[in-house]
Parts: structure tokens; sequence; C-alpha cells
């Protein structure tokens, strides 16, 4: 791991630090170039360089709040106990699963696999609700890719496709797609055409080149058609009136596709989470694979939280699949619908779940938070929420990239290592985890001398 | 004769048990199929310990009670018969090569999931993926027939190779996505794109349907093969109307992005 390169403040001015080369974990671009200025007499970043409106909000609104490490039923007990608690939970449950991760580091993700492992439990990220239909098209379809240094370098057409970049990840353009000069786009923003497609004018039309209006709901059609006429297939005559795209624009879309020197197509939710989903996806990346037989052309999704695609590359790298893992029989069995977390509480199959940074009380639907309130919950979480509240047992961690170390994914699954600005008194999730697992290998054990 | 297991002792949490099969308990006695081992959740049982099991061995299967969070019933099978009386789990009948499964009431996700051979009737509904691929196969069932009386979700017959599968009532979006081959008939309407990615294969709607742009009108005919289906759904308990049988239907051809060799036959209301 690298060293945290940090300046102390002369004696007589407050005790401030400066951290350079800091990291934001805050969205997917996770942006390596911060340098944080920290009070820390108050504990409180002051001051955020390089960062963007997300970052600032992230970083200088950060502060060590006033809360227990660890509470059973709302009630203030010592984190040994607590973890007692969620150990002896785990252990008993039938059906423990798993879910969250995308906003911890690869470290504490590694961990909760082998929880998982060893309690024969089911994993699951917040990737099965976001861009979890693009780890389906992945795994049927395949994926042309590149990392954002190589489209910094050489894309000279960036394609979007139901995102809006400038609200969700706005130093995508700025810092790796469409105003950074590379080494074969001498000229920026110049020698680069971009194109957005979506549903509505949004704050990211102003950067494109050529905005395209497809009917909402009728992405598939228009990358079916797409993928027809790069294929040079023939396509209905109303195409027009069923994605609302004249046959011209797609005619010259495809021919600024096919005679590109390095294309991108980078896709959002407005893509994954609308009718269709995986499909959608899979018709994206089988066009960005069409494209291969006449010029370099790769498709890489927008990811949102700080480290889902770390979540992605750690439950992959430990059990061969990206998220919806089941451990029941003991090995590693993949099947989204029936393995992740969403469908397994809207049916009611858990009874336990650890919850790991992520607040599905206030954010899965009603009839799954109907059902995960009838079971024990152990949250971990650097703030409280609604799960946290409600949870059985509920620990607060110190939060990734601001005071822990690690290492996280940038959405093109570049690992990038975290420097962290001043120290929390709360736990890290992987020490949580950590405990948990000693503990449940203990447990194990008894059981078996018990058994003998 | 047949073996009956009542589900007495509801599961805390889904069970999976492919023992629910007549190649697992032929010839076994009672006591034998006690002790067969299921999965509740991550916890091996006993099929004793939810369900009481009268008679031996038979190779004629007769499961009462609320099966839905019973997955695997029927999976692997190669001969004999599954009667239902009550509604079943996911991945009914998974991987069969033959035998006969009946539901009485409705199934779940993955009905018959790559199956090569043999028969599954459900009288209510299924869920999703009926007569599918799984995830990351490239072929979905091999042979054999679906037949479903109710409604069925998304995804029906994806990657089909051979066989049929047929729905009394309404599918739901992407009917035959990716299908290699096999005929697909559904009687009261489906969802959007249909035959998405198919390469040959047979698609027959009897209400309208809204086709992708990459598939084209080819003609209009009353296929024979379609009346000798219809007979043996008619005898199967379908309602067939005259008009299906004696009808005109327009043919579409597709996916033009594949092989357009796939096609789908819409009922001509004319």
């Amino acid at each position: 791991m690298s060293e945290t390169k940090t300046t102390e403040a002369a004696a007589d001015e407050p005790n401030i630090r400066i951290v350079e080369d800091a990291t934001c974990t805050f969205c997917g671009c996770v942006c390596d170039d911060m340098e944080l200025t920290v009070d820390l007499d108050a504990n409180r970043i002051t001051k955020a360089k390089n960062a963007c409106v997300l970052g600032r909000a992230w970083f200088l609104q950060h502060g060590i709040e006033d809360h227990p490490q660890a509470m059973i039923d709302g009630r203030e007990v010592p984190l040994e106990e607590a973890m007692d608690e969620a150990a002896r939970i785990l252990h008993e449950a039938k059906f423990p699963i798993t879910y969250g991760l995308s906003d911890s580091p690869c470290e504490a993700q590694r961990v909760a696999v082998a929880i998982n492992d060893l309690v024969r439990g089911n994993i699951d990220t917040t990737t099965s609700v976001c861009h979890g239909p693009s780890g389906i098209a992945f795994q049927g379809v395949g994926e042309s890719t590149a990392t954002l240094g190589e489209v910094k370098n050489r894309a000279d057409l960036v394609i979007y496709w139901g995102g809006n970049p400038a609200e969700s990840h706005p130093r995508h353009f700025t810092r790796y797609t469409v105003t950074p000069k590379g080494r074969y786009i001498p000229n920026g923003k110049k020698d680069r055409y971009v194109v957005l497609v979506d549903i509505r004018k949004t704050p990211s039309s102003p950067v494109a080149d050529q905005t395209i209006r497809v009917k909402p709901g009728r992405d598939f059609e228009l990358l079916w058609a797409l993928r027809a006429l790069v294929r040079g297939r023939d396509i209905s005559p109303d195409i027009e009136g069923i994605t609302g795209v004249s046959r011209e624009t797609l005619d010259e879309l495809v021919e600024r596709m096919k005679n590109c020197n390095f294309g991108v197509l980078f896709f959002g939710m407005g893509l994954t989470m609308t009718r269709g989903r995986h499909f959608n996806s899979g018709a994206l990346l089988a066009l960005a694979t069409d494209l291969n037989k006449y010029t370099h052309f790769v498709a890489k999704p927008v990811r949102g939280h700080g480290n889902v695609t770390g979540a992605d590359n750690v439950v992959s790298w430990q059990t061969g699949y990206p998220f919806g893992v089941n451990f029941h029989r003991g090995y590693p069995r993949f099947n989204p619908g029936e393995y992740t977390t969403v469908d397994l509480l809207a049916r009611g199959d858990a009874d336990a779940a650890m919850m790991i940074a992520t607040d599905p009380a206030s954010n899965f639907p009603k009839r799954a938070i109907e059902n995960l309130k009838k079971i024990p919950v152990i949250s971990l979480d650097a703030k409280p929420t609604y799960t946290s509240r409600a949870a059985r047992v509920a620990f607060m961690v110190a939060t990734y990239g601001i005071n822990t170390g690690g290492t996280v994914y940038r959405m093109d699954d570049v690992p990038i290592t975290l420097r962290p600005a001043f120290d929390s008194p709360f736990p890290t999730d992987e020490e949580v985890l950590t405990g948990i697992h000693t503990r449940l290998k203990a447990l194990r054990a008894n059981g078996r001398k018990k058994a003998a | 004769m047949h073996t009956e297991l009542e589900l007495v002792t509801a599961p805390e949490v889904p069970i999976e048990a492919e023992c629910l099969s007549p190649a697992k308990i032929k010839g076994l006695s009672q006591s034998g199929i006690e002790h067969l081992e299921m999965m509740h959740g991550n916890r091996k049982v006993r099929v004793g310990d939810f369900f009481r099991v009268t008679g031996n061995g038979q190779c004629s299967l007769r499961l009462e009670g609320d099966l839905s969070r019973v997955k695997y019933i029927g999976a692997g099978m190669t001969e004999g018969e599954v009667r239902v009386n009550g509604s079943a789990g996911m991945h009914l009948g998974a991987g069969m090569s033959g035998g006969m499964i009946r539901v009485s009431g409705d199934a779940s996700d993955w009905v018959g999931p790559e199956m090569s051979g043999g028969r599954i009737e459900v009288m209510g509904n299924a869920g999703h993926m009926v007569g599918s691929a799984y995830r990351g196969q490239r072929v979905g069932i091999m042979g054999g027939e679906i037949l479903i009386h109710g409604n069925v979700k998304n995804e029906l017959g994806s990657a089909m190779r051979h066989g049929l599968i047929a729905v009394g009532g309404q599918a739901g979006d992407f009917v035959g996505v990716n299908m290699r081959a096999g005929t697909i008939i559904v009687m009261d309407g489906m969802g959007v794109r249909p035959g998405a990615g198919m390469v040959r294969g047979t698609i027959v709607s009897f209400q309208p349907v809204e086709l992708l742009p990459t598939f084209s009108y080819s003609c209009w005919l009353r296929p024979t093969f379609l009346r000798f289906y219809l007979c043996h759904l008619g005898q199967s308990g379908f309602e067939v109307d005259d008009a299906y049988m004696g009808g005109r239907y327009r043919r579409y051809c597709g996916d033009s992005v594949e092989e357009n060799r796939g096609e789908i036959l819409v009922l001509d209301a004319r």
C-alpha cells in the first residue's frame, strides 16, 4: 500500500493536515486526485480541492457522530457482545442473507464472502438493483471493455445511453471522456464526437454534439435496429413510429460508429432498470461486439456507488459469480431472481439478514420491507439509517475513504488505494466482520465437538 | 397404486427436494422414503420431517398440500408420474427427460428448465422463465412439452431448441427470446419483443402482437401442422376456438439480427 502523503501545519497555526492524492468514494468515478485540508481538532475536512459538487458534500459534511459503536435492540452494548450476538444469529439461521457491500472496501467485502461461505448463506450486493441486469448480460453476451484511461487517450466517439453523468458523475466528462486531452486525442473535445441517447433533455445534453431522444421504454427496439443496420440487415420502415428516431438519424449514427477509430458506449440505469433490463444491456453489449468487425468499440456501465465495482470483482473472484450467490449446498450457485435480495425478501424466504452499508428499509418494495421487519437484522453502517434503527444488532462503522483505508475499484475495474483523512472512534467494517467470522468459526468448532 | 406424500409441516424457509421424483423413490419402503434427504435452507433434513408418507416406492407419486416453497419437484425425472394436488415451487421438473408432472394449482418460476423429454402440465399460472435455459446457458429445453393452462410471466421458452410449449392464458415479454427451434403457442396474447434474437422456430399467437423492427411480413397461410397441435391441445383440456383451427395466419420472419429463419404466426382477425 502506498504511503499517505500528509503535511502537518506549523505549531502556531490550527492543527491542520493536508492529505494529497486522497480518493473520493462517493461515486463510481473514484477520483484519486483530491487534496483535502483537515482540521484535526474539529475532526472535519474544511476544504476538498478538485472535488466536484457531490464530492465536496461527501467530504465537507462528514463529521464524527456521537453514537454508540454497537447496539442490540436499540440498547448500547460493548462491541464484543454485539459481535457475539451477530454470530449467534447467523449461526442459527437456516437462510441467512447478506446484502449491500457497495460502500465498503474490498478487504471487508472479502470477509463478508468468507462468512457466507462458512454459514452457507446467500450473498448479494446492490449491483442486483442497479447494474445487475448488466451482470447477467456480461455472462450471456460478453463484454468488449477498456479502462477510462484508454477512453481518455483514444476515444473519438463517445456515446452515453440512458444516463445523466452531469448530475450523477460530474467529473466523468471532464476527467475521462469528453474534455481531457489524450495521447491520440490532442485537442480534447474538439477531437471527439459525443452522442447522448435519452428519453428527455437532461443537464448532460449541452455537452453532446448530438442528442437522440428515444421514446420511453423503446431502448431495446432502437438498439436492436442499430444492430440489424450494422449487420447490413433490413428493418421495419416504421422505425420512427416505433422508437421516435428517424431512419436517417440511425443510418448516420451507424456510419459514424463504423468509421470511428475508437468508440465507446457508456450506459446507465435508464437502460438497465427499464422494461427489458438485461436484454437492454445485452443488446448494447452485442452492438459493441458487432461493431468490432469494423473498428475498435467498447462498452462500459457507468456505476453508481463508490465500490460497487469492487463488490462485483471480489464476489466474482471468490465465488465465480458477481452477485446473487447462494452457498446452501456448500458451493456457490448463481441465479438472479431466486437469490437476489429483493426477490428473497419479497417472497419471505430469508430468516436472518446482514445489511452492510446499505439501507433497504428505506428503498426496497413494501412487501420486502415488511418481511425484513419480521427477521433478525444485523446492520453495519457509517450513519444511522432506517435499517440500523430497526436492526436487532446495529454496528456504527468508520467511513471508508475518509476514516479508513483499503482498496476500492473504479467503475472500469481499476483498483485504487484509499488515503484516509482522520481517525474515527468507530471500528472498520473489516474489523467487525472479522470479529463475527472468528466467532462463527468457534461456534462451528464447538458444534462439531458436541456432535462428536 | 401410488405413493402419497402430504406436506404436514410448513417449511420456515424454502425446501429443495430433488428426491421427490419417481426414480428416487422407486423400490423404497415407506421408511426408506421418509429417510430421503432434502435441503431446508442450509440444513439437511429428511422427507419424514415434513411429509406424511403413505405407500411405498411406486412409480406414481402424489403430493398433497401447499408446495409453493418446495423447489425441484420432479427434477431430473426419467419416468413415472408426479401429481401435485396444490401449488409447486421453483424449478419444477428441471432437466427432466421423461415421465409426466401435473400440477393442479400454480407453479413458480423456472418450470421445466433445460428439460429434454416428458410432459409438464400446470392447471393454474406459472412464473418467469418457463421452459427456459438457466442463466449463462446457450440452449434451453431440448424436447418434451410444457402445457400451462393459465398465464405465465417473462422469457417463456428462452433459448429453446426443441419441443412444444403452450400457454392457455397470457404470456409476458420476450416470448421465445434467443429461440433456436421448437414451437411456442400462446392463446391469449403476449407482451412485447417476442422472438428477440430467435434463430429458427415457430411462435404462434391468436391475438395481435407488437413485433420488433427486425421482423418482416412474409405471407399469409393456413398451416396444417397447427391443426395437429391444436387437436392435441384440445384433448389436453385447452379451449380451442374453431377460428384458431381453420383460420388464416399472417407469417412474419425474423429475427433479421440473426438468421431471419424464425417465424411468428399471428391469427388474422379478418
